[in-house]
């Protein structure tokens, strides 16, 4: 026959890959320092889809590198540091040991160094590659702000990571580029808006440390100090591209998110971008004007109110949501440094307390609980005050990521707060208040008096008319004569809307009459579907229903 | 064993010793341990360089000097040795005696002071060349006039200008720390901004060795699917909505329930009636079966006679095949392999007729293939999102981070977190095939640990 016989494993996916110690010995490097630059470099491994190829027969499991990755990173200068930082831990060790101090003191001015700009550029090619990625780097960099300085990583990296964490927030106040706030048992999610990229990014309590040991720290270190370069860069784009001053020279004051950035060019319309006028159909365009409006009156949302924070509030949190918005805020001047009013300031209009009763109150401001911000920033308009006071139950915290599509669950708080931002005032839930109002007032007045001072302005016409219809049924069950006349009907305003809606109703309904019986019968399964959905809502409204009954009897029981 | 080695080490050290192992220089077993330093390097001359001989001789040669004026060897006979020939004239003995009478009191003798601060040494101080230098006028004002005429040139001399550059010394920060990549005041710069680097012909860069190498393609792909941050599900808000918690806790609920229920499937395979373990009755029984009751052991014996004369006898009638029976079998190999062809024939001709039944299988067929393939697809999907299997541990996803209802906080300031973020961020990169799950390397000894006891509780155990 002649010709060389092809052997197994030498051709195809078996030469693609190739192990991690394998690709370790050609590069010459130890495990750790292997780990690391596969990190910073970006270079991670992969499954193959045939493992017993690969795996030259056998399936044991094992981890593999794409060979073209390998050689890739072959040509990569930071090797040689690596390679040079641990000939230089040699000649430390030896010298320690040797106690040749001189020549300590000289090794370690020379100890080298390297720079990871050039892999910056290499991994994003683009800013808005990097604002992309953005969204771990803020994570890792919020997180180690808040380690402990203890010495168990450098604390000049928590130093960096404080410092970025506050440049980017003081980035999203100026920029008001805030979206939404989620409160959960984790941490505090935010979502912001840059350049077209929505960010979402976790904060953690500062009060919560607890090290689980299972965490590789070196890993983390190696991605920690990877991020705080890409986030300083991308900081300086971004301030650059707001003509703010970068790097902000005093940071640490800048840590109380209470000071505005200087500007590197004072310019005076850094508000109002007007849009371009695009040919377009109108509807379009008076509906993205629309929306510009809006945004814009969300961003002014907190403008012209002045917070004041209680000690027991969280206080970084509230001053940045607040400033975000346009809001003033200031604190005690024991908590932090910033502050730039007292709580005896009159001009205060919203104070935020988190105890269960607070002694001193001042007339002219109110005083309510922290989730009252957050709920406003996720509704994006200003919720009622009363739901918030000290004391009172708070209505749930609903979180802003969840998208309902049509037929799902809505929560009726979710419902009332949708109400409430089409501007119509929800009815139901007045003459709720009203009933209990007046079940309440049977039993005992004086308590019921705080309630009253606040629902009060809203509902003087409701309860004069329920009050009205009371009266009238009393006087009959009483056996008297009601003194009702006839009187002239009124007209009523046919409306316009209605009608249309009705007319349409119509027409849908002919139009499946006339379905032949084929379509008719895959027309009723679609429905069906639909429908399903909607059952099961209807399932778990009753559900809450039955719940919210459960609470209120047990809170009537409770009073009595 | 230490006192024989220094024994051996004296005896080396005797001149006449001779060693069993000739090669052996008797000097090695003196100095054997010492260790070999290089003397190459000027660090260690100082440290390993004997110069004591040297020293000696020099110190002996300024010691003759101080003390003699001269090296000894240069002094003429005369100097150092004189011929003594007796006690000298008693004239001389009379001037002495008289020339000290003449002196009274401490006068005589010279000041503590003064034998102090002579020379005790021999040599001569040196010359103080300066003190001979006579200062010459025309040769100063020449000085002086050069001097100003550059300085109006403005070039100044060497002292001054030292002096002038002398700046107050500024401890700047070690190169190494302002560079170093966690440094909290470190610099940062336009990065895309700037164009990039080449403008040098590629030829010339490729032969260099200075071309830039590109990033393959496929490092720009994300390794997975999943966003870098998953926000948690309502119900993990601190002041959740009554469904959405409750359908959180329903989650962790069914987490636990697959988890107990796995652990009892296994107890359930471990599970061993203890009914069913042997006694001693039992084996008993088991052993003597069959040898204990006779009535039924003829009859069964029969049996089994019978069976294997009928299983003998089918053995034994096999004989050898005859011609004829060969060909009867291929004639009937034929007729059947034309039988089977006819068959064949009239099937496919009958197919004709079949054909809408053989359209509705085709189409049921492919309607199978079709759904398989949906199914495949969607599990193709589904996969992408799952946690690749990176190395040798499985990735074991973290438990929900999940509040019952007694625990929930009623405000802000009683909240308790649940769940470490570091961890959360931990698993997510493994989540997405950042990492590889990794386990916290063991500590593993080189040697093995011997456990002996200690005398006192060898008594007791």
């Amino acid at each position: 026959m002649g010709g060389l016989q092809k052997k197994k494993f030498e051709r195809g996916a078996a030469t693609n890959y190739i192990t991690r110690n394998r690709a370790r010995k050609k590069l010459m490097l130890s495990l750790p320092d292997f780990r690391r630059l596969c990190i910073l470099k970006g270079i991670y491994p992969h499954e193959p889809k045939h493992k017993k190829k690969v795996n030259k027969g056998s399936t044991a499991p094992r981890t593999f590198y794409l060979m073209k990755d390998i050689r890739f990173l072959l040509h990569e200068p930071i090797v040689g540091k690596f390679r040079e930082y641990k000939i230089f831990v040699r000649k430390l060790k030896k010298a320690y040991g040797k106690t040749e101090w001189s020549t300590v003191e000289r090794l370690r001015e020379n100890k080298p160094t390297y720079k990871l700009d050039h892999i910056i550029k290499e991994r994003y090619p683009s800013f808005i590659d990097a604002l992309r990625d953005i969204d771990d780097a803020l994570c890792m960099c919020f997180l180690f702000s808040t380690f402990a300085r203890t010495g168990k990583c450098h604390v000049q990296t928590i130093q960096l990571c404080r410092r970025l964490s506050v440049e980017w927030m003081n980035y999203v106040i100026a920029s008001r580029s805030l979206r939404k706030v989620f409160i959960s048992i984790k941490g505090i999610y935010y979502q912001a808006e840059a350049m077209g990229q929505l960010i979402t990014w976790l904060v953690p309590y500062q009060f919560s440390h607890d090290h689980p040991t299972d965490v590789d720290y070196r890993v983390m270190a190696t991605f920690t100090e990877f991020y705080t370069t890409l986030l300083g860069f991308v900081n300086f784009r971004l301030y650059h591209s707001l003509n703010l001053l970068y790097p902000p020279k005093v940071w640490w004051k800048l840590s109380a998110l209470s000071a505005s950035l200087a500007r590197v060019v004072s310019s005076a319309d850094e508000e109002d971008a007007e849009l371009d006028q695009f040919p377009e159909d109108m509807e379009k365009m008076e509906a993205r004007e629309k929306e510009q409006k809006q945004q814009e009156a969300q961003r002014k949302m907190f403008q012209g109110l002045k917070f004041f924070l209680n000690r027991e509030v969280p206080r970084e949190s509230l001053a940045f949501v607040i400033r975000c918005f346009g809001g003033e805020v200031s604190w005690d001047k024991s908590i932090c440094i910033g502050s730039t009013y007292d709580v005896t300031d009159e001009t205060i209009t919203h104070h935020i307390v988190d105890r269960p009763n607070i002694d001193k109150q001042y007339i002219n401001r109110y005083y309510i609980q922290p989730q009252w911000v957050y709920d406003c920033v996720n509704a994006k308009i200003l919720l009622p005050v009363e739901d918030y006071f000290i004391g009172v139950t708070l209505p749930p915290h609903l979180s802003p990521f969840v998208e309902e599509k049509e037929g799902d669950y809505v929560p009726p708080e979710k419902l009332k707060i949708m109400a409430l931002q089409r501007g119509e005032k929800p009815a139901n839930e007045q003459e709720e208040d009203n009933d209990e109002e007046e079940e309440e007032d049977e039993d005992d007045e004086e308590e019921e008096e705080e309630d009253d001072n606040a629902d009060e302005e809203e509902d003087d016409e409701e309860e004069a008319e329920e009050k009205n219809l009371k009266e009238m049924e009393d006087k009959r069950s009483q056996g008297k004569s009601l003194q009702v006349k006839v009187t002239p009907g009124k007209v009523k305003v046919e409306n316009p809307a209605r009608l249309e809606q009705e007319e349409k109703a119509e027409e849908k309904r002919l139009a499946i009459m006339m379905m032949k019986k084929k379509e008719k019968y895959l027309y009723d399964k679609i429905m069906f579907g639909k429908k399903r959905k909607v059952r099961e809502a209807n399932k778990l409204a009753a559900k809450r229903k039955a719940h919210d009954d459960a609470e209120k009897a047990k809170k009537k029981k409770a009073r009595k | 064993m230490a006192a024989a080695r220094r024994l051996k080490r004296v005896a080396a050290s005797q001149p006449g010793f001779l060693t069993l192992k000739p090669s052996l220089n008797p000097s090695d077993l003196v100095s054997g341990r010492r260790k070999r330093v290089n003397k190459n390097k000027k660090k260690n001359w100082n440290k390993h360089s004997d110069i004591n001989d040297v020293e000696e001789f020099l110190e002996d040669v300024r010691h003759q000097e101080r003390t003699t004026g001269g090296l000894l060897s240069e002094k003429s006979d005369d100097s150092l040795f004189f011929l003594d020939v007796g006690q000298p004239k008693k004239a001389e003995q009379k001037e002495e005696p008289v020339e000290t009478k003449k002196r009274k009191g401490k006068a005589s003798r010279p000041l503590r002071i003064d034998l102090i601060l002579q020379h005790d040494s021999l040599i001569p101080p040196a010359k103080d060349v300066l003190a001979y230098q006579q200062p010459n006028a025309k040769k100063l004002r020449r000085i002086a006039q050069k001097a100003e005429q550059l300085a109006a040139k403005g070039v100044v001399p060497r002292r001054q200008r030292q002096l002038l550059n002398r700046r107050p010394v500024d401890r700047t920060a070690k190169k190494s720390a302002t560079e170093a990549n966690n440094n909290p005041d470190r610099e940062y710069y336009d990065i895309w901004g700037q164009e990039s680097r080449e403008s040098a012909d590629p030829w010339y860069l490729q032969q260099m060795g200075k071309k830039h190498v590109k990033r393959p393609e496929k490092l720009n792909e994300k390794p997975s699917v999943l966003p870098a941050v998953e926000v948690i599900a309502p119900g993990g808000s601190y002041n959740p909505d009554f469904l959405s918690h409750q359908a959180l806790l329903q989650e962790a609920h069914d987490v636990e329930v697959k988890k107990q229920k796995q652990e009892d499937k296994l107890e359930r395979q471990l599970a061993f009636n203890k009914e069913e373990k042997a006694t001693e009755e039992t084996v008993l029984r088991e052993q003597v079966e069959g040898l204990v009751e006779e009535e039924n052991e003829e009859e069964e014996a029969a049996a089994n006679d019978d069976e294997e004369e009928v299983a003998v006898g089918a053995i034994a009638l096999a004989e050898k095949k005859t011609e004829r029976q060969r060909k009867r079998e291929r004639a009937e190999k034929i007729k059947e392999q034309q039988r089977l062809a006819t068959r064949k024939q009239t099937d496919q001709q009958q197919q004709l007729f079949q054909l809408r039944s053989i359209k509705a299988s085709i189409k049921q067929r492919e309607q199978k293939t079709k759904a398989n393939q949906i199914k495949r697809k969607a599990k193709q999907e589904a996969q992408k999102s799952q946690p690749r299997r990176l190395g040798k541990l499985k990735f074991q996803p973290q438990d929900l981070e999940v509040q019952l209802s007694n625990e929930l906080a009623g405000s802000l300031r009683q909240l308790k977190p649940e769940g470490s973020i570091l961890k959360d961020r931990f698993k997510s990169l493994q989540k997405r095939n950042l990492i590889e799950p990794r386990d916290r390397a063991k500590f593993k000894r080189r040697l093995k640990v011997k456990y002996v006891e200690k005398r006192a509780f060898k008594e007791i155990t």
